[in-house]
């Protein structure tokens, strides 16, 4: 499978197609409401010299997008997910579980902890399509 | 000596006479505080000698040399004494703010041995201690005695109590001691311990300060400390959602037991039981101890119908597994119920939902009947039967007689294939965390010196990766449903937790907190200056010493085994197909242990650990 540079609109794509294919993603999201924000910070030691920001639109089980976006929108979003590009690159290349990295302090939700805890499976679910992801990092 | 005040009270009820001893300052310092320092006076006063629920069988009361400063999380304290339902080492342990006012009263802790000729209470106001008639507080539940006791000794602050209820006083083997109504010692029976010697209470208010060897360094490490807690998923989780949250993340791993452990799945229940279902439904507020900045524990009402529950202490995640998915009971406003029941009465949530799961199970296979059960219909998820035979346990009315000896003796008494269906390591009940799903905690509950628990360590919180402590030499990932290779961790995360138990910090706190923070806390209060190794090696201390405690009381390489029910798998769920290698994994542990083919500590292991006094008697059983 032919490898997709990360933060890429073809990889944005790639992994929105992935989760509209999951046979369970509108089942375990039914009824969530809120966007969700992710941060990766820079690290140009990894040659990713700008913070990255990504923004997935789900509502009641439905993909409405999967795309960058900048630092304000991310940012304001219901849900933030934040963390060092390093952590995220592990999550992708499913080296780390997402859950597991929020608990540890390596990655920071901000939002209403109650209620992704109610749309867990949802939550790991789309995280699961993006180990799917055949992704290609800057320093690899 | 820092963060003690080197006396413990020691009371005997025969005499009703009260001492102090002084302590010896290299004695607690080598055996630190809490269950550990425990232990090691155990010996002194004989324990192994004395039977369970007999008068001379001491009963100990341990603060550790955290608790009364406001460090984050030390609040906790112990109760030990030989177990009335496992037979060897019990110990309780419970937050709230008794602890930090025994501390602030002048002592470490208390011994109380003998058996009052009629109900009493221990008074400790201050250094001013006494023993009093409880002849009016006799038969009253819990909180009905701690309301009583606090209208009658009111004063400028407050006075805390532990208290047993009604099954305390009838010696239920699994009765709990209830602390200041939120706070429970709920595991091994130590309110029957106290039932045994006509205790019915202790009240304490301690109104002095605990010494801290190094006040700057001790502010610095507790502003470190409480802005890293901040930060942390796990405060945050435990605080929005309380233990709870256990029961949502738990069953994407496989983690929560379904209808007495047969069942790997059933997301349905988590959701009606779980963290956010308490927050929507039932939630009142939240209940922290004493100088916690997370504050878990939920606060819970239920205005009217059948299972109305007035405004107070709602139910842990054990508890919401115990009386939910154990029993097949999705009804969460009837597990707050049941669990204001258990508080009052005084009983152990685990072990009581557990026995009643059992119970359920040799009901559905024809091993009882309604004429055994008083007429009661134990099928699963029957909630009035439920009610009704958590009474009759309480009180030891009917089947509940027979009930009150917890699970494995109950299956003796019915006899057949009913030993098939208990769940317990070395006669405890296990908690609520499937060892199926987590192979090292399955190791861990082989070996925990009180029979099977999650809290003599923290195996589980490192196989969840809800910590993760490379500093004292762990891997980044522990696969959970993998048994090979789990021992070296096993082992220091019970050195861990016998230090948690020791110094008397809640288990939760010190996950958000890290090691290391606790550490200089430790080190700021003591003045010890030990580093990371010396901390581990009074952990390995205190759990080898309960180790051969239990040898001599009885417990060898055979009791070190999982339950057969949880050496089957399940078919669904996280931890469908998983059943961990127990023979595997306690070869690999007596190994790096130090254990021989007995299952006792080795001369060396006794020699490394400075308990060599320990030979002589191991040798002799």
């Amino acid at each position: 499978m032919a490898k997709v540079d990360v933060f890429s609109d073809e990889w944005c794509k790639t992994w929105e197609e992935k989760v509209r294919a999951s046979k369970v993603f509108a089942e375990y999201n039914k009824g969530w409401q809120g966007d969700i924000g992710c941060v990766m910070h820079k690290d140009p030691a990894a040659n990713i010299l700008e913070d990255q920001y990504l923004y997935l639109d789900f509502e009641d089980g439905v993909v409405n997008g999967i795309r960058m976006v900048d630092k304000e929108t991310a940012e304001n979003a219901k849900f933030v997910i934040s963390g060092p590009y390093v952590r995220w690159k592990q999550v992708a290349n499913k080296e780390l579980d997402a859950v597991k990295a929020m608990m540890q302090g390596k990655l920071k939700l901000k939002g209403n902890l109650p209620y992704v805890v109610k749309y867990l499976k949802g939550v790991q679910e789309a995280i699961r399509c993006l180990t799917e992801v055949a992704s290609r990092f800057p320093d690899d | 000596m820092f963060g003690s005040s080197k006396k413990i009270l020691e009371i005997d009820l025969d005499s009703e006479e009260v001492r102090t001893r002084v302590l010896k300052a290299d004695l607690y310092r080598t055996f630190v505080g809490g269950s550990s320092f425990a232990a090691r006076l155990f010996v002194d006063y004989r324990g192994c000698e004395s039977k369970p629920l007999q008068p001379e069988s001491p009963l100990f009361v341990m603060a550790g040399p955290m608790v009364g400063t406001n460090f984050p999380g030390t609040s906790r304290f112990v109760v030990c004494a030989r177990s009335p339902l496992t037979g060897i080492w019990g110990e309780s342990a419970s937050g709230g703010t008794f602890g930090a006012d025994l501390k602030k009263a002048g002592f470490d802790g208390m011994v109380v041995s003998g058996k009052s000729r009629k109900p009493c209470y221990i008074l400790i106001d201050d250094t001013v201690v006494s023993v009093v008639d409880a002849a009016a507080l006799w038969g009253l539940d819990t909180y009905q005695t701690i309301d009583a006791l606090k209208i009658q000794h009111k004063g400028n602050r407050p006075v805390r109590v532990m208290t047993i209820g009604p099954a305390g006083e009838k010696l239920v083997k699994f009765a709990s001691i209830c602390n200041d109504k939120a706070h429970y010692f709920g595991r091994t029976g130590m309110g029957a311990v106290m039932g045994s010697k006509n205790l019915k209470a202790v009240v304490v208010r301690g109104t002095g300060k605990v010494s801290i060897a190094d006040e700057d360094a001790y502010q610095a490490a507790r502003n470190v400390t409480l802005a890293n807690i901040k930060e942390t998923m796990i405060a945050a989780s435990f605080h929005d959602l309380g233990t709870a949250a256990a029961m949502d993340m738990g069953m994407l791993t496989g983690d929560v037991p379904i209808k007495n452990w047969t069942i790997g799945e059933d997301y349905e229940m988590a959701a009606a039981l779980g963290g956010p279902a308490i927050h929507e439904k039932i939630l009142k507020g939240r209940i922290a101890c004493f100088a916690c900045p997370i504050g878990c524990k939920p606060v819970v009402e239920v205005n009217h119908g059948r299972y109305a529950v007035a405004k107070g202490p709602g139910p842990e995640y054990e508890t919401c597994a115990a009386f939910g998915t154990m029993i097949l009971n999705d009804n969460l406003k009837a597990v707050a119920h049941i669990n204001e029941l258990c508080n009052r009465l005084g009983l152990d949530t685990i072990t009581c939902g557990s026995t009643i799961a059992f119970m359920m199970e040799c009901y559905e296979k024809g091993l009882l009947n309604r004429n055994d059960l008083d007429g009661l219909e134990l099928t699963w998820g029957n909630l009035a039967a439920v009610v009704a035979m958590v009474k009759k346990i309480a009180w030891r009315e009917g089947f509940g007689e027979r009930a009150a000896e917890g699970s494995q003796a109950l299956a003796a008494y019915i006899g057949g294939a009913a030993a098939e269906s208990v769940v317990t390591v070395k006669k405890l009940e296990l908690p609520m965390h499937d060892p199926r799903a987590f192979h090292g905690l399955g190791l861990a509950y082989m070996n925990s010196n009180r029979g099977a628990c999650h809290l003599q360590h923290s195996v589980q919180a490192v196989e969840q990766g809800m910590v993760s402590w490379p500093e004292i030499g762990f891997e980044d990932d522990y696969p959970a449903t993998v048994s090979n290779g789990k021992a070296k961790m096993v082992c220091i995360c019970e050195e861990i937790g016998q230090m948690a138990n020791a110094v008397c910090v809640c288990h939760f706190v010190h996950w958000a907190m890290g090691f290391t923070h606790l550490l200089s806390g430790f080190n700021a209060i003591t003045g010890y200056g030990f580093d990371v190794q010396m901390f581990l090696e009074c952990g390995r201390r205190a759990w080898v010493l309960k180790r051969a405690l239990n040898n001599i009381m009885g417990v060898r390489v055979e009791d070190d085994r999982l339950p057969p029910r949880v050496l089957t798998a399940v078919s669904e769920g996280g931890a469908a197909g998983s059943v961990p290698d127990q023979d595997l994994m306690r070869k690999q542990y007596y190994q790096i242990r130090g254990l021989d083919e007995r299952g006792f500590p080795t001369p060396q292991l006794l020699k490394f650990s400075d308990l060599e006094f320990l030979q002589k008697p191991l040798a002799s059983v």
